[in-house]
Order: C-alpha cells, then structure tokens, then sequence
C-alpha cells in the first residue's frame, strides 16, 4: 500500500511526458504547398485565408522554381500536399510517370488556373527609362550601355521563356538580329542557334555565363528585382505580375510574342530551348514555346489529400476572382 | 517518509530525462562525424574510373571554412561552418584538371550541375551579403563537403557528400544551384 502514491506519482508523470512527445489532439494538421516563385506574392493571401477557414490547419508554403517545385515529389520523395507550377506541361512531362515505389503515377491530372505575359520590367533609373515604348523596346535594350538581366533558362521557366520572346521577336519585327543584340552576343559561350524548318532552337551550353557587362545571368528572377532596386540592371525580363506587384515600370509586348495567348499557340511553338543535356533525371531537355498557363495537382503521395484538394478548390476560386496587381490573371 | 519522498523525486527526475532524450533526439544521424558512413563518389574522366569510400574521402587532406546559400526563391541555408575536401584535390586522384577542362557532378536524385575552369578556380560566381544584395566577390574554393558545424551532413541537407561554394570568412552568400546534394559522381570532361 505504501508504494501506491508512489507508483500513482509516477504514472502520472509518464502520461504528461508522453503526451508532450506526440503532441496530443490540439496539434495542427500541416499542409505542405510547393508554388512557383511569381506566386509567392498572392500566396501569401491565400495562405492567410485558407488558414483563417480551417482552424486547426497550418499552411506551409515553401516556394521554388516551377522544375524544382516538381522534383520535390518525383525526385525528393518529399511529402507535399499540392504542387503550383508555372507551365502547365511541367506536371504531364514529369508526374504522369510510375512512382519508384507503390501503384500508380505520381499524378494522374492538374487544373489550370491563372495566366501570365512577358513583359519589360524597369525603374526610374533605367538608362534610357523616358524612351523605352512597346514599340521600340528591342531597340533600347540593344543599345550599348543598357545592362539587361534573365533569370537562368536552365532553372526558371521565366528565364527560358526570355529567349522565347526575344526570339519569337525576330520573326515579328522582321528583325533578326534582336536575339544577339540583346542577350545571344553577350553569353558564353554562345548558345547554338538552329532552324528546324520554321522553329528556332536554342541550346544552351553546360555552363551559361555572361559575357562582358552587357547582360546578367541570375538563378531566380528576385534577384534581378533587386538588381533592378540597385540599378545593377536597367532592364530585365519579368512576368507581368511579379512586376506589378513589385511596383516596378513595365512596357507590355505584343501577343505574338509575349506568351500570353492561346491564340497565338501555333507562333509560340515556333521557339525551342533545348538544355543540350539531360539536366535533371526526371525532365526532358527541350522545352517548347507555350501559353504561359499556372496549374496545380495534389499528387498521389500527398499526405492529406482530401484537404489538399480543398485547399487547391480554394486557391483556384481565389485566382478566379482576380485580385489585381501581383496576382496573375484568371483564365 | 522523507526517505521515500527523496527516492520518488529521484525516480521523476530519471523518467523526466529519459523522456526528454527521446523528445529531442539527440542520437540523431547528425550528432557525430562518422567514418563508416556507405557511400561511394566514382571519380571519373571517361578513360579512368577511381571510386572512393566515405572514410577515403574524410582521409584526404581537408579544407575548413565556411558556406551559405539561397535558394532561386531567396530561401537562405546556414551559415554552415564547413569542412571537406576541395574538388582540386578530388581532381588530383584521376589526373589533374587543366584549363579549358570542365566537371560535371551529379547525385542519386538525377541532379546534374557542370563547372568550368574558371568556377573550379573560385570564379566567376555571384556573391551576396545577409540582406542578399550583391557584393564583390571574395575567394571562394569549390569543396566537396562531409561536415557541417562540426558533425556529419544530415541526408536532409544533401549529406553524407554536397558541393560547397566555400570561403574563408564568414558572411558570403553564394548561389545554391552549385551546391550538388548527395553527390556520388564526379566526372571531368577533358578539353
């Protein structure tokens, strides 16, 4: 009888502590979302209000570039809930594939939701910031002096879709020397350049650098919105959104070759960036010129589907309503 | 009766740490540096093939300094003091390197990044203070690296072998598209 306290003491102590090592009932449920960086901006507000309609629910989002955003499940293994990409082809050609382990593709559809435009993106302090016009633009970042920046074609869709435009650009103007001028001269070494009937492809070396001052070459597009903010940049090639919502100057481009519009799909097709090798093992190395269209899947991996699926729902309907500046535009 | 009251105290107090050990997992894989660790790096140049053990990778003459870096979204990872083998040295193993000579690195996950000269020289790579604005850059070393802050690469964070973009001082932030996670294969490609 003496030991009972004791024994009733001690109990108690190892109830509290396991409860303290599991966490109990009251810990929130987290959902992982792996965006592509230009929607981190309106996903913070989705974040928000999904969170603020389901106590309880911990949104993390964890944002990449739109091929990394992918690898996270079909390379990493990571336990991700739903996955936001910035090309919608992205999620067919990596996640449409077998899982390495247990039945069944890593995804088997996505929804398309949002679009976006290349467009110009500078400041006050650009070289040349009173001249620039949608007309004259691949004028004024030929000009010797003007520094432009790309984000790294072989990382960022943003970055591929540069050489698309400047490209494409050619064939609009009825110029070809605006590719060279403006970014091909002043890498190294240059990409090769050739025609496949109409198609222009563009590969990349293994190592991708600028040549000379005349162009930067950096891994995400926010650092050249700082680049732009220090004046390391006058120009760079950004998304519309992402430009408006970092308060920068713009000049649009035509939808011919701005990658905005499907009806315009036929031309798009028409620029071809090719890695030139196999760059990661889950992607092919050619990317195709495309409508610039957002989607979104909740792979069979995801840990929480059924709230990933409406936290997806949600997210959507959020992007449907179009929020305005920052947020890409509803389909 | 104080006796008893003593000896139960005691007996919490034991199940109050061993409870706390289990809660924070200090036997993680990370809490030492160990020299059996089962990987193998080939080391390659297309004619001759070297594979060598983690613990003959951790035998080779190493280099200490340090690594930070960010993600494309501008996410940072460390500042990690940093211990390893420079890729030179590596190089040494299958030949040397030359100038004009290239080397491209890749890991299990199918993650393929290729350097040149002037990056194998600690060039040519863009450098960034802690508020990520850019800055000059100071010397950097290329590293293949075993340790961070003293214990093993956790497999999280691309352990047991990951490319570093090293510096001798602290607070340089470099790019993380070079630091190759997991890396089991280094191959020069001759000029």
């Amino acid at each position: 009888m003496r030991g009972l306290p004791l024994m009733l003491l001690l109990l108690a102590a190892a109830c509290v502590l396991t409860a303290g090592c599991t966490g109990g009932d009251d810990a929130p449920t987290t959902l992982r979302v792996v965006p592509a960086g230009s929607l981190l901006l309106p996903m913070e507000e989705v974040e928000a209000g999904f969170e603020a309609s389901h106590p309880g629910v911990d949104v993390q989002i964890e944002g990449h570039g739109s091929i990394q955003c992918v690898r996270q499940v079909t390379d990493l293994h990571r336990a991700i809930d739903v996955v936001v990409v910035a090309d919608e082809a992205l999620i067919p050609d990596m996640m449409y594939r077998p899982m390495e382990e247990g039945d069944g593709n890593y995804t088997d559809s996505y929804t398309t939701f949002a679009t976006n435009q290349m467009v110009i993106a500078y400041t006050n302090h650009s070289l040349y910031a009173d001249e620039i016009t949608s007309e004259n633009w691949y004028e004024v970042l030929a000009r010797p002096g003007v520094v432009v920046g790309i984000s790294n074609p072989m990382l960022d869709a943003a970055g591929y879709r540069s050489l698309m435009t400047t490209t494409l650009a050619e064939d609009y103007y009825e110029n070809d020397t605006i590719y060279d001028s403006i970014l091909g001269d002043h890498l190294r070494p240059a990409p090769e350049i050739s025609q496949d009937g109409a198609t222009t492809v563009i590969t990349l070396p293994e190592v991708l650098k600028a040549e000379g001052e005349k162009v930067r070459v950096r891994d995400g597009s926010i650092y050249l919105l700082s680049l732009l903010d220090a004046g390391g940049v006058d120009y760079a090639f950004e998304y519309l959104s992402v430009a408006e919502g970092h308060g920068l100057n713009y000049v649009t481009l035509p939808p011919e070759i701005d990658l905005s519009s499907a009806a315009y799909v036929d031309d798009y097709k028409k620029a071809v960036v090719n890695l030139g090798f196999q760059r990661f093992g889950s992607i092919g190395s050619e990317r195709v010129g495309n409508p610039i269209v957002y989607a979104a899947t909740v792979p069979n991996t995801a840990p929480h589907p059924d709230l990933a699926h409406e936290f997806m729902d949600y997210m959507i309907a959020e992007f449907s309503e179009g929020h305005g500046e920052g947020w890409p535009s509803p389909l | 009766m104080k006796t008893s009251f003593i000896q139960c105290l005691a007996l919490v107090a034991l199940i109050c740490a061993a409870a706390a050990c289990g809660c924070t997992g200090t036997n993680g894989p990370g809490a030492q540096v160990e020299d059996e660790i089962a990987w193998n790096l080939t080391l390659t140049d297309g004619t001759q093939e070297k594979v060598l053990s983690f613990s003959e990778v951790k035998a080779l003459p190493a280099w200490e300094g340090y690594g930070y870096a960010v993600s494309t979204v501008g996410i940072k990872y460390g500042p990690y003091n940093v211990k390893g083998v420079p890729l030179t040295a590596l190089f040494e193993q299958i030949g040397g390197f030359e100038t004009g000579d290239q080397v491209g690195i890749s890991a299990p996950d199918g993650y393929y990044w290729v350097f040149d000269d002037e990056q194998v020289a600690g060039k040519g790579f863009v450098t960034f203070d802690e508020d990520l604005k850019e800055k000059p850059s100071p010397d950097l070393t290329l590293v293949l690296a075993y340790e961070f802050n003293g214990t093993a690469i956790p497999e999280e964070d691309g352990g047991p072998l990951r490319v570093v973009v090293g510096t001798a001082e602290p607070g340089t932030i470099t790019e993380g598209s070079a630091w190759v996670k997991w890396v089991d294969t280094i191959e020069v490609e001759r000029s």
